[in-house]
């Protein structure tokens, strides 16, 4: 009976346009005008990371050349140096080839830029530091006694240096809002699971009234209808998540299995938050998809996936609205990945959802079941 | 003497302020096909629906094969058919999965479901379209779909809630003989409608009901008996004379006379003959006469006299 069940179900399922429009073609449309949205900003991060600099051969410093090649050899280099003549390193900057021109006198770097902008900026900066760690070592060679202090101190520079990063920490910006679409795919599971509520209730479609006729117990029509949504939001997830992946060429790394389980959490809690809001009170069909709507974008509003400060604003003063807010917690959970190298907050994340999941079905399941109505 | 299949025991549903259901009983017989007559709003659906614990009631008792009729009761609903007055499919699914999907809902043996999935396409004649959508169906396809829907399972009782509204006239006379079959094969068949002539055609037993109540309640010759009309007459002639119109009135089993839109209306209660005295009286002031109707009471005039108004026989 139950297999029966499930089997049309997840056929009628496969078959539901609007469904299919919303969560696979809208997604995957706004997935593709996210990548071309941030595809430039995307770029630039890469060149934020190496900036382009002519070092000029006229006074040979072999001490900068050391210092430049330890930066070229790092994991991800801050400049690529060129090492030129005068001429030909201002025809290379006025050609913007090069972002500046670094002349090393007297151990002393003198910088010249063709503009302002970011790389100005990271070779103001390298050059600044260059000049002020050289005045230390020099301070330091004079009083050996001070090895030890200056030490900490060059030491205490370098940290900064390799921590800021322009994408900040482990944050990639860039993926956060792929995470969010998914998020919002999975929370808009909760349409899907309105469905549910409709084709089992007898006061709320025709179909349900023939239902609650049968001698299938409403138990067992319910299981597989929700079990058919879950399967059918697993399946939007995946393929919401694999196009991102493969078609749109995000690039999740290795935590491209955690963000498939993530997301198939997210779809299946969105599924179990609409069957809870469809069985809530006795409005019709129409009502009872607008309130759905409504709480979805509510929640999503709530947590930050439609106005960026929302939940910072939700945290500071009711704090309690961002540990139940399935969009947040949804939301969290991707954040948690994206941070943290440590899986342990995701886990506690994903544990969230699925508890709320296990409440908000088994609400749907006790408002829904065996019911005798008041009217049709 | 036939076993009763539906008993219905001072049913009383209320809306708030407004009264549906007024402590309503039937009984309803094994073999019958049972008519529920009444305008709408009568509370026709309203008694289906609290017959199929559906709906909430707020006094009285529903039995069906004998035992007490609950949302659980799985053990009668296994025997139970029901057409809903909206056609309750999947748009989703063909016409075939349609009636397997809920022909599976009662019967789980595969092949048995086969063969009776089968058997319900064939009755409603849908053998052509096991491939279409629902949405692609006509108006009377789609009710047809409706009742394979409903009786694929082969059921003991079915329930028919006004199964014809917006159907074409052929489609309609598909259904009223697909439900004479049923009946015959054994179905004891409960049916509401407002189409009085349906009800006419093909109950043996019918209730009639107006806000909430059972006003009448017999066969076909027992509701027409229960009033005073026993033929209609109607003559077009010019407007007669006072001394026309008296004599015509003092004929009799006459009890009443009405001269209307060119023509003359005589009620009769009882009696032989009665259109034969009328032209008689007629031709005797030599008056032109033009066409000549006699009819037998139908259950609007049933309705009409029980009630004081007329049953609405037009689409609403």
């Amino acid at each position: 009976m139950f297999l029966h069940n499930l089997k049309y179900e997840l056929l009628a399922q496969l078959r539901v346009r609007m469904f299919i429009i919303w969560l696979l073609v809208f997604p995957i449309a706004l997935g593709f005008f996210f990548k071309m949205a941030f595809s430039g900003i995307y770029e630039k991060q890469d060149v934020f990371s190496t900036v382009p600099a002519a070092v000029l051969t006229d006074n040979d410093d072999p001490q900068l050349k050391a210092v430049l090649e330890q930066l070229e050899k790092s994991e991800k280099p801050v400049l690529k140096v060129s090492y030129l003549s005068a001429e030909e390193a201002e025809r290379q900057l006025k050609e913007e080839t090069v972002e500046g021109i670094i002349r090393s006198e007297n151990g002393v770097l003198k910088l010249t830029v063709a503009g302002e902008g970011m790389n100005e900026t990271i070779l103001k900066s390298f050059c600044d530091r260059y000049n002020s760690n050289a005045e230390i070592i020099k301070a330091s060679a004079a009083d050996p006694a001070r090895i030890a202090a200056v030490s900490g101190i060059l030491m205490q520079d370098i940290s900064p240096v390799e921590d800021i990063r322009l994408s900040g920490g482990n944050t990639n910006y860039y993926d956060e809002y792929f995470y969010n679409l998914i998020a919002m795919v999975g929370l808009f599971g909760a349409l899907i699971g309105l469905t549910i509520t409709i084709e089992n209730q007898a006061n709320l479609s025709p179909l349900g009234a023939r239902k609650n006729c049968s001698p299938t117990p409403k138990s067992v029509s319910l299981t597989a209808s929700l079990v058919s949504r879950f399967i059918m939001q697993t399946a939007v997830m995946i393929v919401c998540v694999t196009f991102q992946q493969f078609v749109l060429g995000v690039d999740y790394g290795r935590n491209l299995p955690l963000v498939y389980l993530a997301a198939i959490f997210s779809g299946i809690l969105g599924v179990s938050l609409g069957f809870m809001v469809g069985s809530l009170g006795r409005g019709s069909k129409d009502l009872k998809t607008s309130v759905t709507t409504a709480v979805v974008m509510l929640s999503c509003f709530l947590s930050g996936l439609m106005v960026g400060n929302m939940k910072s604003v939700i945290a500071r003063y009711v704090p309690i609205v961002n540990e139940i807010n399935p969009a947040s917690v949804i939301s969290d959970c991707f954040h948690c990945l994206n941070i943290y190298d440590d899986y342990s907050r995701f886990i506690s994340k994903l544990i969230v959802m699925a508890v709320m999941t296990f409440i908000f079905s088994f609400i749907g399941f006790i408002l829904t079941r065996r019911r005798r109505y008041a009217s049709l | 003497m036939a076993d009763t299949v539906v008993r219905i025991d001072n049913l009383v549903k209320r809306y708030k302020d407004l009264i549906a259901l007024d402590h309503l009983s039937l009984e309803i017989k094994e073999g019958e096909v049972f008519g529920l007559l009444g305008p709408n709003g009568s509370g026709k659906t309203t008694t289906i629906n609290c017959l199929l614990s559906l709906l909430a009631f707020d006094k009285g008792t529903v039995e069906i094969f004998g035992k007490e009729m609950t949302p659980t009761s799985y053990d009668i609903k296994r025997e139970i058919g029901i057409i809903m007055q909206n056609v309750a499919v999947f748009d989703e699914l063909t016409v075939y999965d349609n009636i397997d999907y809920f022909c599976g809902l009662y019967i789980t043996d595969k092949e048995e479901r086969r063969r009776c999935v089968e058997e319900a396409i064939k009755f409603v004649g849908l053998e052509d379209f096991t491939k279409f959508y629902p949405k692609k169906l006509s108006g009377g396809l789609l009710r047809r779909l409706n009742i394979a829907c409903g009786i694929a399972h082969k059921p003991k009782l079915i329930i028919l809630d006004e199964p014809t509204v917006a159907v074409d006239p052929q489609s309609r006379n598909k259904i009223l003989e697909g439900i004479e079959e049923l009946n015959r094969q054994g179905a004891t068949v409960i049916y509401t409608s407002h189409y009085m002539e349906e009800v006419e055609q093909i109950c043996t037993r019918i209730a009639i009901m107006d806000k909430g109540h059972k006003v009448a309640e017999g066969t076909k010759a027992e509701l027409k008996k229960m009033i005073k009309n026993t033929e209609t007459i109607t003559v077009e002639i010019p407007e007669p004379s006072e001394e026309v119109s008296r004599e015509i009135s003092e004929l009799p089993h006459v009890y009443k006379t009405e001269y209307k839109d060119d023509r003359l209306t005589v009620w009769c209660s009882g009696g032989k003959h009665n259109l034969i005295r009328v032209l008689g009286v007629l031709q005797d002031h030599d008056m032109h006469i033009g066409r000549v109707y006699s009819e037998l009471p139908t259950l609007n005039d049933v309705f009409l006299e029980i009630t004081g108004k007329a049953l609405r026989d037009k689409e609403d």
